[in-house]
């Protein structure tokens, strides 16, 4: 199964919070398969009626597959999209999954401005989207890249500020952790291969399109 | 790591981004680059073969500043900046100004060969690849466009393909509706970054800030959704009012009806949001896509303005097809593109080797491809030797 099967179009969803919103919001415009869950244990799920595969990824691989067409479509967070910089179409912002990508420090490290900070560690699972921000600030900064519990580093030495996406702050106030800068507001994105979406134009933009009724329909948050 | 280390085995690398074809990749690719070679020569195109590596200052003329931090470069004893060629348009474009001034014009001129450009490889996508192209310089009409596109889809079909479909745009088009906007400098980049990077989210979010007209906003964000046949094109003519994004809709029209001429028009669908990712285009452009493959297989355009920065006026269209992408096509699609050429083996025993010699010699004139044994096998050696090297038919001489 690949997508160079002009028949079919492959989505992939990906795993974790994004996932059970975003097979939601595909089950609406038709797009769905039984047993499509994330704890299946197939890898690829196939709805012959309606000629759909469905892949699930972990969310930082997910714009991989899309971009060497192992997948024609896809829904992810824009961080992932901000942090990979894939080579991809992205159709359509569907407004769920809103957090935002900020940057925070400790109390006690609590500076004036933002460029007080500077030659600080930043601990982060977004080493480019940290280092572009700080970049077009001005400010020159030692990033530290990690793959989770980002609030751990401040507390134990291994940097100062951090940067990570937060939906509603409560993590930050339980470390006692202050927001310093929102970098932007995030939220998933409807997402294409860039020949898939020239090949299967009309499905895609079928699908496009349905799902921007449907938000439209919906009131905003 | 360590686990492998412990192998003590010395393994050297090829650098990153390269790669090795061993023969039947190389057989294939010979096979391929065959066939376009003698099919540019069969459309009156001449081979033009240039220095692997140009003056760092020589390739970013008329280029944007984008290509400049994909190049491998290095000094000459001099302390120049030399650059491996990352396309080949350039290098032709400054043999056209310099080589060929003042020669019969247009020139049409093809080449095949290796390009470098630091890129995140993946397959399909090396640093050093291989492109065949051409490019007609001294020419303005749709007629050199045209005929660059059909070339482009014979190209393809010469290679093997059958599935494959060409998306025909025109950067006019968009220049024209945003230069008869109120647009800033600032704003205009704005939309043609997010219209060069596919993201329509952004593009839609600089256009609500950007105080266009609601109509205008519309007809912005429905720039890389005009897609479909000639319908599309009366459909998109209605929506514009400028001349230069009209004259551009006619530049297509006319092309478009000398490709049905060509009889390769079902390959082609107009597609107004291509914006090829180069500065240097200025009128028609194009990419090709074949199934199973996620990036373009060939591409090319008009750009009028690299001769000139090179002191050449005139105008020049050109393509290219990535020959590593075309293989991966005909592998994904199943379509095997070697013949296969492995004729006859020849072993002998003790004595006979001047008898074989003789014997290769004859076969190979009658066109056979044959392989000599260079030790004395015995009868059952040399049918071992046959099959394991994939030799059709065995000739035995004792």
């Amino acid at each position: 199964m690949t997508s160079s099967d002009m028949d079919y179009l492959t989505i992939a969803l990906p795993k974790g919070k994004l996932f059970a919103p975003s097979a939601e919001m595909l089950a609406k415009v038709g797009c769905t398969a039984e047993d499509l869950s994330e704890n299946s244990r197939k890898l690829v799920i196939t709805n012959e009626k309606e000629k759909l595969h469905f892949i699930i990824t972990k969310t930082a691989d997910l714009p991989t597959y899309i971009e060497y067409g192992a997948a024609d479509i896809g829904i992810i967070g824009k961080d992932v999209l901000l942090e990979e910089e894939k080579d991809l179409y992205e159709l359509l912002d569907l407004r769920f999954g809103l957090c935002r990508m900020m940057v925070a420090v400790p109390e006690a490290l609590k500076r004036e401005k933002l460029s007080d900070y500077a030659h600080m560690r930043v601990a982060t699972k977004y080493p480019r989207i940290a280092e572009s921000f700080f970049h077009s600030m001005g400010i020159q900064m030692e990033f530290i890249k990690l793959n989770g519990s980002i609030e751990l580093a401040p507390m134990v030495g291994l940097a100062e500020i951090i940067v990570d996406l937060v939906e509603t702050g409560r993590t930050l106030k339980a470390n006692n952790l202050l927001e310093v800068a929102t970098i932007q507001p995030v939220t998933a994105r409807f997402i294409a291969n860039r020949v898939s979406f020239k090949l299967k134009f009309d499905r895609i933009n079928r699908i496009t399109e349905e799902l921007r009724a449907l938000l439209e329909g919906v009131v905003t948050p | 790591m360590f686990l492998f280390m412990k192998q003590h085995e010395f393994v050297p690398q090829v650098p990153y981004g390269t790669r090795d074809f061993l023969p039947k990749e190389a057989s294939q690719k010979r096979a391929v680059e065959g066939a376009l070679a003698q099919l540019f020569a069969n459309w009156g195109y001449d081979e033009v073969v240039t220095p692997t590596i140009e003056y760092l200052e020589t390739m970013t003329v008329g280029v944007g500043n984008d290509l400049d931090q994909h190049m491998f470069k290095f000094f000459d004893k001099n302390n120049r900046i030399l650059a491996l060629r990352p396309d080949m348009t350039t290098p032709m474009a400054r043999v056209a100004a310099t080589r060929f001034k003042g020669s019969p014009s247009p020139m049409k001129l093809f080449y095949i060969t290796n390009v470098f450009r630091y890129e995140q490889a993946q397959a399909g996508r090396q640093c050093e690849f291989y492109q065949a192209g051409v490019e007609i310089m001294g020419a303005s009409e749709p007629a050199a466009d045209a005929e660059v596109i059909a070339l482009a889809v014979e190209s393809m079909l010469k290679s093997g393909l059958q599935k494959f479909q060409i998306g025909l745009g025109q950067v006019d088009f968009i220049n024209g509706i945003m230069e008869q906007s109120e647009l800033s400098l600032v704003q205009r980049q704005q939309i043609k970054h997010a219209m060069v990077t596919r993201d329509l989210v952004g593009l839609g979010e600089i256009l609500v800030k950007s105080g266009l007209s609601q109509s205008d906003q519309t007809l912005l964000k429905h720039i890389p959704l005009l897609h479909g046949r000639e319908d599309m094109l009366k459909q998109a003519y209605s929506m514009v009012t400028n001349d230069k994004s009209r004259r551009a809709l006619d530049n297509l029209a006319n092309i478009y009806h000398l490709l049905e001429n060509y009889g390769v028009s079902q390959y082609v669908d107009f597609d107004l949001g291509i914006i090829r990712d180069f500065e240097y285009y200025t009128g028609m452009v194009f990419e090709g896509y074949t199934a199973g493959l996620g990036f373009p297989i060939c591409g090319g355009g008009r750009y009028d303005t690299m001769l000139h920065s090179f002191g050449m006026n005139c105008g020049a269209t050109g393509f290219a097809l990535g020959i590593e992408r075309v293989l991966l096509a005909l592998e994904r699609q199943g379509i095997d593109g070697t013949q296969n050429c492995k004729g006859v083996y020849i072993g002998w025993n003790k004595e006979n080797l001047v008898k074989a010699i003789k014997q290769a010699d004859t076969l190979r004139d009658s066109g056979c491809s044959v392989e000599l044994a260079v030790i004395p096998e015995s009868s059952a050696q040399a049918k071992e030797s046959q099959k394991r090297k994939g030799y059709a038919k065995l000739v035995y001489i004792e």
